[in-house]
């Protein structure tokens, strides 16, 4: 085939033309984890449509064989009144572009084949629900009617993909990375496996290592019952990922058996977005966790430690920039802290104030002690209130937002998108997964994992630390220099003396 | 003998503390381009009227009541149906619409850049990335002036906002880099009233 190549072991392209998630799961094909059975649309198909204003021809018999495929693999058929298949269309450029481009799930489930998968599972609840939320998927990824029809849906969100490479949007965000105009995305069509399926079913991310402290524990969240959009959103509360382990062991297993193979094909942590259905767990997707600050320097430290990598390149891992990052306060994470909600990091830093619910209220409270603003949004009318806030917490808007942009101009820690928040000024309260918290509770904020927890939570000062000590000590060894300088200016003595020595 | 359509000084630092909210004489002043000591004896007038109110403190200023928030609702409808302007209003608000998530992204890309696919603040040590940003906040700016136009043709008090953006990015671009998003009277902060006075303006709630 021309346009389109199977997710399979075999496929030896690279993610210029899968894509890095088309890519990622065939890397996890070969490490023999569960990833669902799919295929994935070039991105030159992209680069075709994108220049001609249509598909490229033979496209269409192409997706139909590749269709077939998927249903001949799963014993399903797509649209089907009996057994349906259903699908995810997922975007996939070679260079991350985190939302800025579309996604469309739960895909086929016209009204009969919605009828079919209420009549296989015996569960018309969960048919609908799945068909709920492919509507409403659909609606904002096309932005048309939905046909009834699923090869034709397949066709519409397909092209929706390849053209949400070209927003205004996407165009800006790519000028300023400096990422080629050019590349394209390909498209990602894989089986669905159904997080929101039953009582044994539910979706997460999970890191190999603890992203905040560098501690070599699995760390992450499950939602129960729900899909993974919920849980990367940020718009479902979540569990401690350990809730997995007493809950769906088989699962629990499964994914610690992924997490294992695949820091060690990184040589480095792991980011995973898993689903199980039904017990069952299956990989989504994997990435490099992209630790930074005080967690990369840990990392760093331990790998070597382990023997995974040696020091010199322990030292390359962390650059020199990074360090300023390791003095950047964070709330510890800690598995059952009283997280009351989470949503977007917004600015860096860590806040700790008492609620206050309008603008107004954080200037009279801000008299007697630092006030942490919360707000279903902000507007120009809110600013003399995120003047007297410690930091601002938001439950709508995005990195973009109002109160993401001026929190960030006065250097305050914000957390803004945390949608399960509930602000009643009526009630002088917030409400949040079944907590009432009044104004005045005390919570802390953190800017950078965007986190909102009760209390006084623990911090992470970046005051003494032994792995970053040790990691200096081999970086003054690799310099011959002492250690009398700053500290990013003994790593980077130390790199200079890599580079070039 | 006021041209058609003109806003009487009142309603304009009325409605400007409207899109404003809570401040000082000088911001109010600023953003309704009036001299100050026009502005403070409206805002004495306003004040004796019941429609704004005073607070002292550090975060105090002009703020408008309860009563004078519901006047200005009132006196802005009835200017916009007086002049006929809400189908251009309308039609210039969808205009916007399309610009702000722009905008916005712009104003996220000058404070923030992503190092290793993490959020970190941007510290303008790179000017071939802020000049970028501005290339891109001129290019949105030329786009803006079609819907500022079609808004200053309806209702000429809108084309304050016209003055106000483009002093911005003029100092931003002449090296005045709080003007992008950080000053009270950044791009960023204008573009963010003017979009709270099309919202007050075509009487849609928030």
């Amino acid at each position: 085939m021309r346009w389109i190549r199977p997710l399979s072991p075999e496929v030896e392209e690279t993610a210029a033309i899968l894509g890095a998630k088309a890519h990622g799961l065939v890397v996890l094909q070969r490490l023999g984890l569960p990833v669902p059975p799919g295929f994935v649309i070039t991105t030159a198909a992209c680069r075709a449509f994108l220049r001609d204003g249509r598909l490229p021809g033979g496209l269409d018999t192409e997706l139909a064989a590749a269709v077939a495929d998927l249903e001949a693999a799963t014993g399903r058929r797509l649209g089907g009144p009996q057994r349906p298949l259903v699908v995810s269309v997922r975007s996939g450029a070679s260079v991350s572009m985190p939302g800025m481009m579309s996604t469309v799930l739960n895909l086929g489930l016209t009204a009969e084949a919605t009828a079919g998968l209420a009549a296989e599972t015996g569960d018309p609840g969960f048919a609908r629900d799945s068909r709920r939320r492919f509507l409403s998927s659909f609606a904002s990824a096309v932005g048309e009617p939905v046909p009834d029809d699923a090869a034709r849906q397949l066709t519409r969100a397909v092209e929706a993909v390849f053209s949400s490479w070209d927003t205004p949007r996407a165009r800006t965000y790519r000028e300023l990375q400096e990422i080629p105009q050019d590349l394209a995305t390909a498209v990602t069509v894989q089986a669905m496996v159904f997080g929101n399926r039953d009582g044994h079913s539910g979706s997460g991310v999970a890191f190999s290592r603890n992203p905040t402290t560098g501690e070599p524990v699995p760390f992450g969240e499950v939602l129960f019952g729900g899909q993974g959009e919920e849980v990367v959103s940020g718009a479902a509360l979540t569990r401690p990922l350990r809730d997995l382990a007493d809950r769906e062991p088989a699962a629990w297993a499964g994914l610690l058996e992924a997490l294992d193979r695949v820091e060690s094909r990184y040589r480095d942590p792991c980011y995973l977005e898993f689903t199980f259905e039904a017990g069952q767990p299956w990989v989504l997707q994997a990435r490099p966790g992209r630790f930074v600050g005080g967690a990369a320097v840990r990392v760093a430290v331990d790998l070597a430690d382990e023997g995974v990598i040696g020091r010199r390149e322990a030292l390359l891992r962390v650059s020199p920039r990074q360090l300023r990052l390791v003095r950047t306060p964070r709330i510890v994470a800690e598995d059952g802290a009283d997280v009351l909600a989470r949503g977007l990091g917004a600015c860096p830093g860590v806040a700790v104030g008492r609620v206050a619910t309008t603008a107004g209220q954080a200037v009279r409270m801000a008299a007697d002690g630092p006030v942490i603003l919360v707000r279903p949004e902000t507007s120009p009318l809110d600013l003399h209130g995120l003047a007297a806030a410690a930091g601002v917490v938001t439950a709508r808007g995005g990195p973009a937002s109002h109160a993401a942009v001026v929190a960030r101009a006065m250097g305050k820690p914000a957390v803004v998108g945390a949608r399960d928040l509930t602000i009643d000024v009526a009630d002088a309260s917030v409400r949040a997964g079944g907590h009432t918290v009044p104004e005045g509770t005390l919570v802390t904020i953190d800017g950078t994992a965007g986190a909102v927890v009760m209390g006084r939570a623990r911090i992470g000062t970046g005051g003494a630390d032994p792995h970053l000590d040790r990691l200096l000590g081999w970086a003054d060894e690799v310099s011959g220099g002492s250690s009398d300088r700053g500290e990013a200016a003994r790593l980077g003595a130390a790199h200079a003396a890599l580079r070039h020595g | 003998m006021t041209r058609p359509h003109a806003t009487g000084a009142d309603l304009l630092v009325l409605h400007t503390l409207r899109c404003i909210g809570f401040a000082g004489l000088a911001r109010v002043a600023e953003a309704a381009g009036l001299p100050e000591a026009d502005v403070e004896s409206e805002l004495i007038d306003l004040g004796v009227a019941g429609l704004v109110s005073h607070a002292a403190g550090d975060f105090g200023g002009w703020g408008l009541t309860e009563a004078g928030r519901a006047a200005d609702a009132d006196r802005i409808a009835a200017q916009l149906e007086t002049a006929g302007a809400r189908p251009a209003v309308t039609a210039a608000y969808d205009g916007f619409l399309v610009l702000n998530p722009e905008l916005l992204d712009l104003c996220a890309a000058w404070q923030t850049r992503s190092v290793d696919g993490v959020l970190t603040i941007n510290e303008h040590t790179d000017p071939g990335y802020d000049a970028r940003v501005l290339d891109r906040l001129t290019a949105l700016d030329r786009r803006a002036e079609v819907v500022g136009e079609a808004l200053s043709a309806a209702l000429p008090r809108f084309g304050r906002y016209r003055v106000r953006l483009g002093e911005a990015l003029g100092r931003a671009r002449a090296g005045a880099l709080e003007y992008v998003t950080d000053s009270t009277a950044s791009y960023h902060s204008v573009w963010f009233q003017l979009h709270e006075d099309l919202l007050a303006t075509l009487g849609i709630p928030r």
